[in-house]
């Protein structure tokens, strides 16, 4: 950290906060509040004399409420800008009969009570996420009595106990009787592995820390009993297996088995924790002095507020969503944005210096290149056509289209950013925005030509062509059998399908249309092909409004692996065709007769204004 | 070498309460608060979901199965972190040893009364009598008829 504060090129804001976030890659512009430190940060040389007159107290929250501070203070030890800062909402204020004190003693004269917020806005090219993570509060989990008894911690709390710069200077005392405590338990996979308190993945870290902190114990403490309740070690890493092994021969016992309960001894404060030796089978009673919970790892609480910075996508978790899970593991799915550490997923230092720097490098790329080369499947707008509605904006998940409705401007694709998904595409209503390459006349010409010949016999499949267009391939590279009726129009995401194209292929005479796409999280355009669902939902409605069976447009989700589900759900619809009647196909091109496209309706209405307009000139 | 008998896994899967005993990761989070284990040391709730797993039919449906032990108290489905709500299990399993006949005499005493009366526990003229002493109101009769209904459906 004192190099990144030491670093010529490299701008450090400490105590600020991102406002917002506009433009794209490349050009990305940031508004950064850095907040008031009511100290000046430049002539503060943390002399330490402020600290010793201010009379306010208040609980420590880096040291885990272990030790206090004043409210003028360093959030921690080795803070980069070493430099003080107020604390506000506890300092009295220069108001001579409260306080004031500081600013008498500051010889360097760097308080000022009066300062202000400072809005910057910076440049950027590209963006890394690094907000690293929460942890668990174990409260919930009445079993293990945190908060009840002063002996249970967490593995936070330890860590604050044991480091040389904590509360104790590194003696490791119990909170009751501030002795040396001569057996210490471990309870592993506190909040997390559960999929009622807490979250349900693992958290990565806790085993490593455990083992590390047993061998501290070892180290420091010669002698000391230290019991670690577990369901499994996940020591996968490198060298891990041979600290584990390390713990072991240094005489720590692990014990499996999840404990069921713990109580505390009135008199000696001591905790007896009851588990199930789950080797032996036999339920054992520990008596220990102090009990260590091996917290798990949350996503942080504000995620959100980041996620809605940059139109970014989180996990069920409630971690941020890689572009792709194996092959960009770093990049957002907003172009220029890159994760780095916890933020991402629990991990440990090793793995989130490894992505920082994979992230600092994959920014390097797009900060040292004068142009970016983007796919040439964008979506471009008929500025005649478009009416400024703001649907398409509404739509597009990486919001990269310029569109003002109270201005009338017309929308404009920033192509930097588009990722071509085609959503806009679908939902705009007046036919304004298309995609190159997936043209709506494309499309129609496709639908066409699959039912020019014997129509009733075929069935118009959407494919996207991440997921399902791959998951028929997959279907073909495993020779799996499915009837040979399905024709497929290859789209780039599910959300690309518009209204028209099904109720055309209707109207042509398709007994069945079956739109598919890509498993919900796994969306490949941040989250488009829920417009897909509304849209599907809508026509839904619509078929069912006309007389026409809704069965006959299905929706199904298809995984790019999941070939044996294409090839089942191809038999599955082949099935449903062949019960939709001669008659039914009939009454659905007569419903649909009049069926005009919307661009066509915008169009003649254009033309018309145009007319109308020629006639009150001449 | 123990075969897994997923036969009566799948039985279990279909049974109501059953479904979840895949989820157990042996943790043991159920025994060490569970009053029955602590007392009877044939009980134990981790090994009967261990038992469920390898589908081991004759130890949980037989005579004698240990899970009549259970005293539903619940404290397991509190604990138990992969929500395989353990108790449930052991209540479909008990289910399961009912159609297998191998449930005790007592067991299906009780199911008779609910069936021919509705009560679990019969009514006397003794505890008429009782409840009269105490200034009870007179026991509620049961609508048999929807009951048999119900148990009909």
């Amino acid at each position: 950290m004192m190099d990144v504060g030491r670093h010529p090129k490299i701008k450090l804001f400490a105590y600020s906060e991102v406002e917002e976030v506009s433009g794209y890659v490349g050009n990305f512009q940031v508004k950064v509040r850095k907040k008031a430190r009511y100290v000046r940060e430049k002539d503060c040389n943390a002399c330490g004399e402020c600290v010793k007159v201010c009379p306010v107290a208040v609980p420590d929250e880096f040291q885990q409420g272990f030790s206090s501070r004043k409210a003028i203070y360093l959030q921690l030890p080795q803070a980069v800008p070493s430099a003080y800062l107020i604390d506000m909402q506890t300092c009295m204020g220069n108001n001579p009969i409260a306080c004031g004190k500081c600013a008498e003693v500051c010889e360097k004269k760097c308080i000022d009570y009066d300062m202000q917020d400072e809005i910057i806005d910076l440049k950027v090219g590209a963006i890394v996420v690094a907000t690293g993570m929460d942890v668990y509060d174990p409260t919930e989990l009445d079993e293990y009595g945190y908060r009840s008894f002063e002996n249970v911690i967490t593995s936070m709390e330890f860590e604050r106990l044991i480091c040389a710069s904590g509360a104790t200077q590194g003696h490791f005392i119990r909170p009751t009787d501030h002795k040396t405590p001569k057996s210490i338990g471990f309870i592993q996979c506190v909040g997390s592995r559960s999929e009622k308190r807490g979250k349900s993945y693992c958290s990565n870290i806790c085993c490593m820390n455990t083992i590390k902190d047993s061998v501290l114990l070892c180290d420091h403490y010669p002698g000391t009993e230290i019991k670690v309740f577990y369901i499994d070690i996940r020591a996968f890493g490198k060298a891990f297996e041979d600290l584990y092994r390390r713990s072991k021969q240094e005489g720590v016992k692990y014990i499996r088995g999840l404990p069921g309960e713990v109580v505390e001894d009135p008199k000696t404060k001591n905790l007896i924790v009851t588990v199930e030796n789950t080797t032996t089978g036999e339920v054992e009673r520990h008596e220990i002095e102090m009990l260590v919970l091996s917290v798990g790892v949350l996503p942080r609480q504000d995620g959100s507020l980041i996620q809605k910075l940059l139109t970014l996508s989180l996990t069920a978790d409630g971690f941020f969503m890689e572009s792709h899970p194996k092959l960009k593991p770093v990049d957002a799915p907003t172009k220029g944005v890159f994760f780095a550490g916890c933020a991402e997923f629990p991990k440990d230092v090793k793995d989130s210096v490894t992505q920082a720097g994979a992230a600092a490098a994959r920014s390097e790329i797009i900060l040292n290149a004068d142009r970016i080369k983007v796919e040439a499947i964008t979506s471009m707008v008929d500025k005649d056509m478009c009416t400024a509605c703001e649907i398409c904006y509404r739509a597009c998940p990486y919001k990269c289209i310029l569109v003002d409705r109270e201005k009338k401007t017309p929308a404009e694709i920033i192509e930097a950013a588009c990722a071509g998904c085609g959503t806009c595409g679908a939902e705009c209503p007046f036919g304004a925005v298309t995609m190159r390459h997936f043209t709506d006349t494309q499309i129609i010409a496709q639908i066409e030509a699959i039912l020019e010949e014997n129509p009733q016999e075929k069935t118009v499949v959407f494919a996207c062509n991440w997921c399902s267009y791959a998951g028929g391939d997959m279907a073909g590279i495993s020779r799996l059998q499915y009837p040979p009726n399905q024709r497929i129009i290859k789209t780039m995401c599910s959300g690309r399908v518009d209204e028209e194209f099904v109720l055309y292929a209707f109207k042509l005479g398709a007994p069945m249309v079956l739109v598919s796409g890509c498993h919900f999280a796994d969306c490949h355009y941040i989250d488009a092909n829920r417009w897909t669902v509304k849209r599907v939902e809508k026509l839904w409605d619509k078929l069912e409004k006309m007389g026409i069976r809704p069965e006959r447009l299905q929706l199904e989700w298809i995984s790019a692996a999941e070939g044996q589900k294409f090839a089942k759900v191809m038999k599955e619809v082949e099935e449903m065709r062949k019960k939709v009647t001669k008659e039914e196909i009939e009454f659905t091109k007569k419903a649909l007769a009049d069926l005009k496209f919307k661009g066509e309706k915008r169009r003649a209405k254009l033309e018309a204004d145009k007319a109308k307009m020629e006639k009150v000139v001449v | 070498m123990k075969s897994i008998n997923y036969k009566f896994r799948e039985k279990l899967n279909s049974t109501i309460g059953g479904e979840a005993h895949n989820f157990c990761y042996q943790c043991g989070a159920c025994v060490g608060d569970c009053p029955a284990a602590m007392y009877s040391p044939d009980f134990n709730p981790r090994e009967i979901l261990l038992q469920a797993i390898l589908g081991d039919e004759k130890t949980l449906t037989g005579e004698n199965s240990p899970i009549w032990n259970c005293t539903n108290c619940y404290t397991c489905y509190e604990r138990c972190p992969q929500a395989v709500r353990p108790v449930e299990v052991i209540i479909a399993l008990k289910n399961i040893c009912y159609q297998k006949m191998t449930a005790a005499p007592e067991v299906r005493e009780i199911v008779d009364s609910v069936k021919a009366t509705g009560r679990t526990v019969k009514i006397t003229s003794l505890s008429d009598r009782r409840r009269k002493e105490l200034g009870l109101k007179e026991v509620k009769i049961v609508p048999m008829e929807e009951l048999r209904e119900l148990f009909e459906q």
